[in-house]
């Protein structure tokens, strides 16, 4: 069964093609789907892409930026608007696979991978589908039902600007550096006002099966100081509600061990 | 930066040499670094196949029926190839060296015995078309219970892993289910020393992962001969395997190598030469077989893991009086390398040390785990690493420096080794000495004035006043010498009849063997003993003696 290839020069095409196949898949950088076509992945016959210049560009909208879901993590890192986000996108692989890898594509990336998805969803994001009008969905409801867009294409994703640079952090944690596998990925919104806490927003990549919000230090954090006793509790409920999986890179265990300690590391911004 | 310590052993090395103390450049590091290296699969045939295998998704399974009607339909298959195609299915890898029975089969027709494991073969025009095939040829299989842990598989009632050898164990010498060493008698030098200190150490398995995945392509030549382009790192012993799976002669197969894309012992097991060969006998056409990255990683042999217990009598001021092993390597599902690999580490032990007692029982253990083969130092690395670990906890308990006490129990030039050699060249206390320098480790003044050529040999050179052995662990059904062959026909190797193995179990230690007195040499062994063991050597015997690489004592 040889794989065809369709190029569409609109979007909407393309989301339409894609829409009307269960054996069709969308190229974005294809730094995933063609290694499932390398091992003869049997679950499609099909690769659809566009050539729509859109796909690839940034642009700022209002408070914050609309970023094309083709553009590249080497274009993250390139882009003078995206700065806040040029340490995650550098995460990401390595040269080869930055220069291919796509934000798009990164939203459906099975954990471990997914790193870019769990700072999106720490940002707040919103995910533009292609030849859908009207306004996006907010990147939690994204990711929860995110088996179920699988045959929807992202056009965009709009990303607030956080308020202040240190505002946002984010860390990798992985065993070989530089271009290993996330053992886990944290993020962080942590905007304050007058002292205090207010909307923080922590997002865990490779701690289940999609990135996740975890709540449960977004309480402890939210309405308090950033101080030793603040980050301490926060530590303390690293992993409540988190079942994080076991795979070949680390036990579950160790995830639920290791996740406190490195929660803490970055909220306490301690260089590591 | 090398830096040559030349004030050691000025006098035993002649610094007239070519080669060795310079450093030289890899003959094939230009062609490496400017990508012009020729790799197997840089070349290319017309008409080339691609093979790809049907794989088991079971740990231990028996195989009920295999349909390839439907994969055979498929367009682009040229040919799929079973076990029964196979003209000699069933082969050890050290067969070749007489050591071992036929365990293995190129491709497996009735079971099973570990994650991977090929059960047919799929021959198509091209990669793609090959695993489209093997996703349409249905398997039927029936699992069966699998065992993991080395010490579970030597249980009464664990699952029969590898049916050559029922018990799960390989076995030594015709004789016992594991290979032994007896250097004096632990069981005395236990009494003797003040504290006993006992470890249990556990290492994983380790993938080699080359970047250029194994393979190999066959492809007719003129004169009824093949030629295959290989990344085996061990040309000779791919040929000569393939020559025995194939019972075809060896000067039909014309093999070239040399450029081997990582290799870390991972490419020795010649698992796709014989299959590009046959694939290549079967289709009359020029056929690839390689690993993808998955099966590189989940197929393709690591370094096998391994268990070990250490006991040792310890004396207060830090000397090691007894040491006692039990070592489990995990073999895997059959035996590849791991049975020479426990003859290399048991020939290594005590380790760098000099104890009068030791004792090893060390177990090839087979599980249902992907078969272990060779990576660089197998056998040793990972017993140094239960050595070393376990001589820090000896440093902890006794409370003697680490380095001075590994410098109080180094073996030095002339001291007998526990596997009957003399010592030579030991230089470990100058190591630890340099070691200690620059890490600005204190010393004492007598540790540093230690020297491996002073203070060996002597009593030190002196065979043990009386070794205690025993018959623990023999088994029947099994011949010694040429048992890859057994008393049959060549090809047909199997046990003559399934041989009863008892179980792992320790009895008690018996019979003493008292050596004979010099210089008249009396025969020790009594009538009650069913096998005499090897005759007591003196430090000059040694001298004229060697064990060799495999098994047993050879001439030098």
């Amino acid at each position: 069964m040889p794989v065809r290839v369709e190029t569409y020069e609109r979007l909407d095409e393309a989301a339409r093609a894609l829409a009307s196949s269960r054996t069709a898949r969308f190229l974005g950088g294809g730094t995933l789907i063609m290694r499932a076509v390398n091992a003869g992945d049997q679950s499609f016959d099909t690769i659809i892409r566009a050539r729509d210049a859109n796909w690839s560009a940034i642009r700022a909208e209002g408070d914050g930026f609309v970023i094309g879901a083709g553009v590249t993590m080497a274009a993250v890192v390139a882009s003078r608007d995206l700065v806040f986000l040029a340490p995650v996108a550098r995460s990401v692989g390595g040269p080869a696979i930055r220069n291919m890898a796509t934000i798009g594509g990164n939203l459906f990336a099975a954990s471990p991978y997914g790193d870019f998805a769990a700072a999106l969803l720490a940002l707040g994001a919103t995910v533009n589908l292609a030849g859908s009008s009207g306004r996006g969905i907010p990147i939690d409801d994204f990711l929860r039902d995110r088996e179920r867009h699988a045959t929807s294409l992202v056009q965009s994703v709009s990303v607030p600007r956080p308020r202040d640079a240190s505002a946002f952090r984010f860390v990798k944690v992985s065993r070989v550096k530089p271009k290993g596998i996330s053992l886990m990925s944290i993020a962080a919104l942590l905007p304050q006002m007058g002292g205090r806490l207010q909307g923080a927003r922590i997002a865990y990549g490779a701690m289940a099966p999609t990135p996740i919000r975890v709540t449960a230090v977004e309480r402890a954090l939210e309405g308090q100081s950033l101080d030793i006793a603040t980050i301490e509790r926060a530590a303390a409920v690293a992993t409540e509600g988190i079942d994080p999986p076991t795979d070949a890179l680390a036990s579950s265990w160790y995830r639920r061990e290791v996740a406190g300690v490195h929660l803490k590391r970055l909220l306490s911004a301690e260089r590591r | 930066m090398i830096e040559f310590r030349k004030e050691y052993f000025a006098d035993e090395r002649d610094d007239n040499l070519n080669e060795i103390g310079k450093p030289t450049q890899r003959q094939d590091a230009l062609g490496h670094v400017t990508g012009r290296s020729p790799y197997y699969d840089d070349h290319l045939f017309d008409g080339l196949l691609h093979i790809r295998c049907v794989r088991s998704p079971h740990h231990h399974a028996r195989v009920r029926r295999i349909d390839t009607s439907e994969a055979d339909r498929m367009p682009g298959v040229v040919r799929i190839v079973l076990g029964k195609d196979v003209p000699q299915n069933l082969n050890t890898l050290l067969s070749l060296l007489d050591f071992g029975l036929d365990d293995e089969p190129l491709i497996s027709e009735k079971k099973v015995s570990y994650k991977g494991e090929p059960v047919a073969a799929v021959i198509a025009e091209s990669d793609r078309a090959a695993r489209d095939a093997v996703a349409k040829v249905r398997v039927d299989w029936e699992e069966l219970p699998a065992v993991f842990d080395v010490e579970d598989a030597v249980k009464p009632g664990a699952p029969v892993v590898n049916e050559i050898y029922p018990g799960n164990l390989f076995v030594y010498h015709g004789k016992y289910d594991h290979q032994k060493l007896r250097f004096g008698d632990v069981e005395a030098g236990f009494r003797q020393a003040d504290r006993i200190i006992e470890g249990r150490y556990q290492m994983s398995p380790i993938e080699q992962a080359p970047t250029e995945t194994c393979g190999a392509i066959a492809a007719p030549e003129t004169n009824d001969r093949y030629v295959v382009y290989t990344s085996t790192q061990a040309l000779f012993f791919s040929l000569d395997t393939t020559s025995k799976l194939l019972k075809m002669p060896s000067n039909r197969l014309h093999f070239i190598g040399g450029t081997v894309g990582g290799g870390f012992g991972g490419k020795v097991d010649s698992l796709h030469e014989p299959m590009a060969v046959l694939g290549t006998v079967l289709t009359g056409r020029p056929c690839k077989y390689m690993f993808d990255r998955e099966e590189e990683m989940q197929v393709g042999a690591p370094r096998g893991a391994e268990r070990w217990y250490i006991k040792d009598g310890v004396m207060n001021d830090g000397r090691i009086v007894a040491r006692k092993f039990i070592g489990y390597f995990d073999s895997g599902a059959y035996t590849r390398l791991s049975s020479y690999a426990i003859i290399k580490g048991v020939g290594h032990l005590p380790g760098p040390y000099t104890i009068p007692n030791v004792y090893a029982d060390v177990y090839c253990v087979f599980t249902n785990r992907t078969p272990a083969t060779a990576m660089r130092g197998f056998g040793i690395t990972g017993v140094d690493f239960a050595i070393e670990a376990h001589m820090d906890k000896i440093s902890y308990e006794v409370g003697v420096d680490p380095i001075e006490l590994r410098i109080l129990n180094a073996y030095r030039d002339g001291d007998m080794k526990a596997h009957r050699r003399l010592a030579k060249n030991t230089a470990l206390i100058e190591c630890c000495q340099v070691a200690a320098e620059k890490a600005k480790w204190p010393l004492s003044r007598q540790a540093q004035q230690a020297s491996s050529l002073r203070d060996g040999g002597g009593a030190r050179a002196e065979m043990p006043p009386h070794t205690a052995i025993d018959h623990n662990g023999a088994v029947t059904g099994f011949t010694a010498g040429s048992y890859a062959r057994g008393n049959k026909k060549p090809g047909q190797a199997q046990p003559v009849s399934m041989p009863q193995m008892p179980r792992h179990e320790t009895a008690p230690v018996t019979p003493r063997y008292e050596p004979a007195a010099r210089p008249q040499p009396q025969p020790a062994p009594v009538a009650t003993q069913p096998a005499p063991p090897p005759p007591a050597q003196t430090a000059a015997d040694a001298r004229r003696t060697r064990f060799s690489s495999i098994s047993g004592l050879r001439r030098r």
